[in-house]
């Protein structure tokens, strides 16, 4: 646990080296929020109540959607794809600590640091100037937490997929952007799964990407409460269950390669 | 001038047999960028699906929109994309070797590399106009179609000029991606979405200060046909070559400036 929080605490201190890099990242932020807020208060403007959420929750679930992508996005694969190719990754595999878990202390720490430099800040401009509201009560607050945790665990993890598939087959970078914006669609970050036409519903909603912003932000806004929140909970983590076992595995395959290989 | 051009073109040529020694990079980032514009076509149909127009748009006009900002910046993305790197070469120095040459540093700089890429978004464009046109049923006058390439050539160069600014704030403070990405925030809405929707600090910041709407808004206007002729603003619909080229002579006076700076800087 010790060197856990020794690998957060550097995260942090890089951030900090960084600090102008952050504030223009808030500013991106806070013209993102602007957009999407104007685009579903228009939208609701049109046809108020529509898909049985009114115009403060829809507005609600647009600016959370751009909060959350400053700080649930983690980085591993980038980290991995760049320690491989620098030859570096042999000293991360040196370190007294296991290499999933190594990356999953640094994703944590640039999580925790970004929600409060960034995430936290931001929402406070969306809750002054935007009119985003707080969940309807203390235990879907607290369910929504729950989620949101476990939709940074999933995210980690198919990031973290993709970089040990990045040691064994690819390179990423050339399909990072397809990637992302898959994720986003199928996620649910801007337009949320009920508003999706059936046979893509259909596909996004078995799928883990929905456990990233579409479940979290839901919660949130009230759309799932009760027995449905639980489900969708109970969704989130029998996909983290599987990518945590398939990580494992495929990280396995990575690390084989990569001591044959002479690290 | 000539002599430039000449120079420009057998630079370009060469880092072009350098790009192509990689073809599995080439057809990935064809795949990567078509991708990107089919999630966020995606994504604009679908809310245009469910809400049948935004704001009196519908959906071949949004992504005519959408199509004719993306014609103008694969311009920009083929030519000019690498201005995003050049806080690299003033940080680490490496500026120097287009000073220590006899020719225009400007030329050098450009002549540097092309961004296949601009070939991925240039053929989503030029698709999604095409059908926009046909579903539209828009028959444009001899003069709208005069017209359009002059609008897609102003984008182009609004976009150049502007990133080439942001990326010259680098030669006073080493850093410069961020403002670049800042005016890329305001592109990325302005593509996407028609600026009617937003409220009036945007409009004018995208009207008169970072002037992106003049990529596709105004001139969309004009060329879908949106356009009322009474409206005290209907001027702005024709305003894109000039708001071009007062943008390339004040970056061209920056870039003048910023060079005189690192020179100086005895960098």
């Amino acid at each position: 646990m010790k060197i856990f929080w020794s690998f957060t605490r550097q995260a942090f201190q890089f951030i900090v080296a960084y600090r102008f890099d952050f504030f223009m990242e808030f500013v991106l932020a806070v013209v993102r929020m602007y957009g999407i807020y104007w685009v579903w208060r228009i939208l609701y403007t049109q046809k108020p109540g529509a898909f049985g959420v009114d115009l403060v929750q829809m507005t609600t679930y647009g600016v959370m959607g751009m909060a959350l992508e400053m700080f649930i996005w983690s980085r591993p694969q980038w980290y991995m794809a760049s320690q491989v190719k620098s030859g570096a990754i042999d000293t991360d595999l040196m370190k007294p600590l296991d290499f999933h878990l190594y990356m999953l202390a640094r994703s944590t720490g640039e999580m925790l640091i970004g929600a409060g430099v960034l995430g936290l800040p931001a929402l406070l401009v969306a809750y002054i100037f935007l009119g985003v509201q707080f969940p309807p009560d203390v235990l879907a607050g607290l369910l929504f937490v729950l989620s949101l945790v476990l939709g940074f665990l999933l995210l980690f993890h198919l990031n973290f997929l993709l970089g040990s598939l990045a040691i064994v087959a690819l390179d990423i970078r050339h399909i990072s952007w397809a990637y992302f914006s898959v994720v986003r669609f199928l996620g649910g970050q801007i337009v949320p799964l009920w508003l999706f036409p059936p046979f893509v519903a259909i596909i996004a909603e078995v799928l883990p990407f929905k456990g990233t912003y579409y479940i979290p932000i839901s919660i949130y806004i009230g759309r799932l409460a009760g027995a449905d929140a639980l489900n969708a909970l109970g969704f989130q983590a029998i996909w983290l269950v599987a990518l945590v076992a398939l990580s494992r595995v495929l990280w396995g395959m990575a690390h084989r390669r990569l001591v044959v290989q002479g690290g | 001038m000539m002599e430039a051009l000449r120079l420009y073109v057998r630079l370009v040529r060469l880092s072009m047999q350098a790009r192509l020694q990689y073809r599995a990079d080439f057809i990935m980032g064809m795949f990567n960028v078509i991708a990107l514009n089919a999630v966020n076509l995606g994504l604009i149909g679908i809310i245009v699906y469910r809400f049948v127009d935004l704001n009196g748009w519908i959906i071949w006009e949004l992504f005519f929109l959408y199509c004719l900002w993306l014609l103008g910046h694969s311009l920009y993305s083929l030519f000019f994309w690498h201005f995003w790197d050049m806080e690299d070469y003033i940080v680490q120095g490496t500026f120097d070797q287009f000073l220590l040459r006899p020719a225009s540093p400007f030329i050098q700089y450009l002549g540097r590399e092309v961004q296949y890429i601009g070939f991925a978004d240039m053929s989503v464009a030029i698709a999604g106009l095409i059908l926009a046109y046909t579903n539209l049923h828009l028959q444009w006058s001899a003069a709208q179609w005069l017209f359009f390439p002059v609008v897609i050539l102003s984008g182009t160069i609004i976009e150049t000029a502007l990133t080439l600014m942001t990326a010259c704030i680098a030669f006073w403070t080493g850093r410069s991606s961020m403002a670049t990405n800042l005016v890329m925030e305001f592109n990325v809405l302005v593509q996407h979405y028609p600026i009617d929707i937003f409220g009036l600090w945007f409009r004018v910041i995208v009207t008169g200060i970072i002037p992106v709407a003049f990529m596709n808004y105004y001139p969309a206007l004009m060329l879908l046909g949106k356009l009322d002729p009474r409206a005290p603003s209907a001027w702005l619909g024709y305003m894109s070559p000039i708001v071009a080229l007062i943008l390339s002579l004040i970056a061209s006076g920056v870039w003048r400036l910023a060079i005189r700076r690192y020179s100086s800087a005895g960098g």
